[in-house]
């Protein structure tokens, strides 16, 4: 068990919401990936052979898939130059008391434990690549709700497991996809049983905190049959001044007239590279809900996806992206519909400021035979400076009959006449604009627990101080 | 004869071309044998099945053949009619030659106005572009160019008439169109060949450029036969205060690929780019349009509207950008695709591209087939479905045929559609 050292927070915490915590770590692998480091990884974690075999599969697939052509440009990404597997500390903690101090001290930044201990049943925290707190409450426990950090659900449910695990993005998806079931550590796995409501929020946070180090954590959630999970992701990172990569994958299940929804909160250190792959598939009468924030990185490139595959079924994604200085948000969404009578919406809001560049990338496809289906898009875009940017790439198309598909966008600056309007009644041009984003995300901040929309409305603040030069 | 260098230099020694356009067809030929066919891996290709066609099949050129299907619509100031490649007649009203108005084959026009035509012929719309903006630079045969002397203004529409009956080969008219400053007119080119009964490769291609402060319309009529292979590129090229409306209709081919482009140039430039298409039986239509708006204060509406029927497959991909400097700008861009089977499929990609705030810019696209509460409307007034049917397409096409910038063309256009309405 590693003790905390003393930390000067005000020092330290240079950045308005930056953390910096020493590097102390167990085991340090080496930069690049080879077999070697990928049986290594493998061993270290004692798994069994199944996973080791897909591991190295997927490993000679990524080497064969080229970096996508559209989007961000990827080609400074130098995969030679990163570290793909840290373990943090020896023994995973297991109540709150035993985990290591300086972490503690990074979560008390957010101001989270606070409303975590009131609020939420259990906390798998991410911290490095392997996950280090995880406590459950009893009651989901009764319940039979499995909710661990995936190495453990490998272990204790084997079953479960290697019958849902890379079924939903095969490694051969694309090249990310590949590199993390290569390389895999950590993220959450969820299973809820029949009919069970679990009716808190279930949160883990993440984090990266090494310089030049890769994260690849495995979210695996099952919703059986009638059931509802909801489940947070948030994350912050600290700055650091090489660019640093974060390529996860979130595979989700929704049985018929189940529900699931995912939350994240993505607010990485502006030198990451996030290059997610979410996808879920959903049964008849189901309906998975993505919520889906980003604030943070460098370069985004997310679009999580449903796939509709029966009747009755239904997507929804909500996506916010702020995109300041230097950055490029890539977001957007994916709705597959495979199956007659089922619906979707997308709705996009995105903020560029400072140079920034925002991007909503979506494909909503109808394959022959879904007939009646219906989905609609909608995209909306602020522009806050003329430096920044906003781009608008939609993908429709429809191969089935009585399908009705709307799409609708638009991108506009803070409106001349709301701002007269707020600085008339005395408050100031920083705080109008303040105000006025804070309005235009609106739609995505209800959906939020109001820890989490208290955290982002802070973050979009400070994000704004200064915007007005 | 099979497209090579030497058919090039036959077409240029044919219609007497001066050497600066004969280079000029060399250099394009250079591009084509020196590009691929675009490969399916690019964006603007992904959905492009051009399965079937070989270039290597085409003739290089068509001689004149068979009959006009039809009469030129009346009350037009000129005519220009061609048959298969060979350069067109003209006829124009002698005012019109008087104020200085130059209608005549783009063969003739480069011997005779290099100065209009040199420095504007392909410099919109490039031969570099793709393999077949190549084949259609170094093979272009006949066309046009109208020239239109500052502030001259023309009442009734100029129009030009190619069609081709033969097939087997490439059918490859230009049109260039240059607008003095106010010049005002409207023009309509017409692409015929109802009677194809083998494949052929044919374009409709356009430059237009528009003068400060002209205003331009430009409707461009596609009725190919069902086996021709359509290539085209539509592009304006917009000065101070200009105006183009551009209207592209278009219903034959059994594939078509046109894209339709504003290049805003000057301060107060506007575009209207309007599109109709109807596909049925197994059509593919693409459409890439682009509102690129180069300077600030410009503004552009686009709407592209069309229905589909048996197996047909349509594709709208445009995009609305708006450059760094280019702020008052304001952009518009709907596509609206109506389905009316159940085999048929519509992809709709409207993007935008915003670098800079102070602008507006909108868009939408839809799909969706008959609206089944306006059909139960009208079927609760005692209309049979059939006809309510048709009443609710001829009203979704409405909209945008009614903003033809001339009478004429928009008969012509009502009148296409009634047919294949049925």
């Amino acid at each position: 068990m590693a003790v905390a050292p003393k930390i000067n927070v005000g020092d330290d915490y240079k950045e308005k919401y930056g953390f910096f915590d020493p590097e102390k770590f167990v085991f340090k692998a080496k930069r690049g990936l080879t077999d070697e480091i990928i049986q290594e990884i493998s061993w270290m974690k004692g798994e069994p052979e199944w996973m080791t075999k897909l591991r190295l599969k997927s490993h000679a697939i990524f080497l064969k898939k080229k970096l996508p052509t559209w989007g961000a440009d990827l080609s400074v990404i130098d995969f030679d130059n990163i570290f793909y597997f840290l373990k943090s500390t020896e023994k995973q903690g297991t109540t709150w008391d035993e985990v290591p101090e300086d972490i503690k001290r990074t979560f008390d930044k957010l101001g989270i434990p606070e409303a975590e201990r009131k609020f939420l049943a259990g906390v798998s925290a991410q911290y490095e690549s392997e996950v280090v707190y995880h406590s459950l409450h009893q009651k989901l426990t009764d319940q039979g709700v499995v909710f661990t950090d995936t190495d453990t659900a490998l272990r204790e449910h084997p079953d479960l497991f290697k019958e849902y695990f890379g079924t939903i993005i095969p490694p051969a998806d694309n090249k990310f996809a590949a590199l993390n079931t290569a390389v895999w550590s950590g993220g959450s796995f969820i299973y809820v049983p029949k009919g069970v409501h679990v009716d808190i929020p279930l949160q883990a946070y993440f984090r990266i905190n090494a310089e030049n180090m890769g994260q690849f954590e495995r979210t695996l959630i099952i919703c059986d049959e009638g059931s509802f999970v909801h489940y947070i992701e948030g994350c912050t990172a600290p700055i650091y001044t090489t660019d640093s990569l974060h390529s996860a994958v979130v595979e989700i299940i929704v049985k018929r007239n189940a529900r699931c929804r995912y939350t994240t909160i993505q607010n990485w250190s502006t030198n990451v590279y996030n290059l997610v792959t979410k996808r879920a598939v959903v049964y008849a009468d189901a309906t998975m809900e993505w919520v889906d924030g980003n604030l943070g990185s460098q370069i985004t490139m997310k679009y999580p996806s449903v796939y509709l595959m029966e009747p009755g079924a239904k997507g929804d994604v909500l996506s916010v992206a702020f995109a300041g200085k230097g950055q490029h948000q890539d977001a957007g969404g994916k709705m597959i519909h495979v199956a007659p009578n089922t619906t979707s919406t997308i709705t996009s809001k995105s903020i560029s400021k400072g140079g920034g560049r925002t991007s909503y990338r979506g494909h909503v496809k109808v394959y022959p035979g879904a007939n009646h289906c219906k989905s609609f898009v909608k995209c909306d875009a602020l522009l806050l400076d003329d430096e920044s940017r906003s781009d608008t790439y939609p993908y429709n198309d429809v191969d089935a009959e009585n399908v009705t598909l709307g799409h609708e966008a638009t991108v506009s600056k803070v409106s001349d006449e709301q701002l007269f309007y707020l600085m008339s009644r005395g408050i100031t041009l920083n705080e109008a604009e303040t105000m006025i984003v804070n309005g235009f995300i609106e739609p995505f901040t209800k959906e939020l627990p109001l820890e989490y929309a208290v955290e982002l409305n802070r973050l979009i603040q400070l994000e704004m101080e200064g915007s007005v030069g | 004869m099979a497209f090579t260098k030497e058919s090039v230099e036959e077409i240029a020694s044919l219609h007497g071309e001066p050497d600066w356009l004969r280079t000029r067809r060399r250099e394009a030929w250079e591009v084509y044998e020196r590009i691929g066919l675009p490969d399916r891996s690019e964006e603007e290709w992904r959905r492009v099945d051009f399965k079937g066609l070989d270039l290597e099949t085409f003739a290089a050129f068509e001689p004149a053949n068979g009959a006009a299907p039809g009469l030129p619509i009346e009350g037009a100031a000129g005519v220009l009619r061609q048959r298969g490649s060979q350069p067109g007649q003209v006829e124009l009203e002698e005012e019109l030659r008087r104020k200085g108005v130059i209608f005549m084959p783009l063969s003739q026009a480069a011997k005779e106005h290099p100065e209009l035509v040199r420095d504007r012929l392909f410099s919109e719309v490039k031969a570099d572009r793709d393999k077949f903006a190549a084949a259609h630079a170094a093979l272009f045969s006949g066309g046009t160019l109208l020239y239109v002397p500052d502030n001259v203004e023309i009442e009734r529409p100029i129009l030009g008439q190619y069609w081709s009956s033969g097939g087997g080969a490439a059918i490859l008219p230009h049109t260039l169109i240059v607008a003095g400053r106010n010049a005002r007119f409207n023009y309509l080119d017409e692409f015929l060949s109802p009677s194809l009964d083998e494949p052929a490769f044919t374009s409709g291609s356009a430059e237009i450029f528009v003068g400060e402060g002209a205003a331009v319309g430009y409707v461009s009529l596609q009725k190919w036969g069902r086996h021709a292979y359509q290539f085209a590129n539509q592009r304006a090229h917009i000065a101070k205060d200009g105006s183009a409306r551009i209207f592209n209709v278009t219903l034959g081919g059994r594939f078509a690929k046109v894209r339709c482009e504003a290049n805003l140039q000057g301060h107060g430039a506007s575009a209207e780019l309007k599109g109709v298409y109807f596909a049925s039986g197994d059509q593919f239509f693409d459409f890439h349009t682009l509102q690129d708006h180069q300077t600030g204060d410009t503004t552009s509406d686009l709407l592209f509207k069309g229905a589909l029927e048996d197996t047909a497959r349509v594709v709208y991909a445009g995009l609305i950008r708006i450059e760094k400097g280019a702020a008052h700008s304001d952009a518009y861009q709907a596509n609206r695709n109506l389905v009316l089977s159940d085999h048929a499929k519509a992809t709709s990609i409207p993007m935008l591209e915003i670098d800079n705030n102070d602008v507006r810019c909108t868009h939408g696209a839809t799909v969706g087939p008959v609206d089944p509460m306006s059909l139960w409307y009208l079927e609760s007034r005692g209309i049979p479905t059939a006809t309510a049917t048709r009443m609710i397409v001829q009203g979704f096409f409405g909209e945008v045929v009614d903003r033809i910038p001339f009478e004429q063309a928009r008969h012509l256009v009502e009148e296409e559609l009634e047919a294949r309405l049925g």
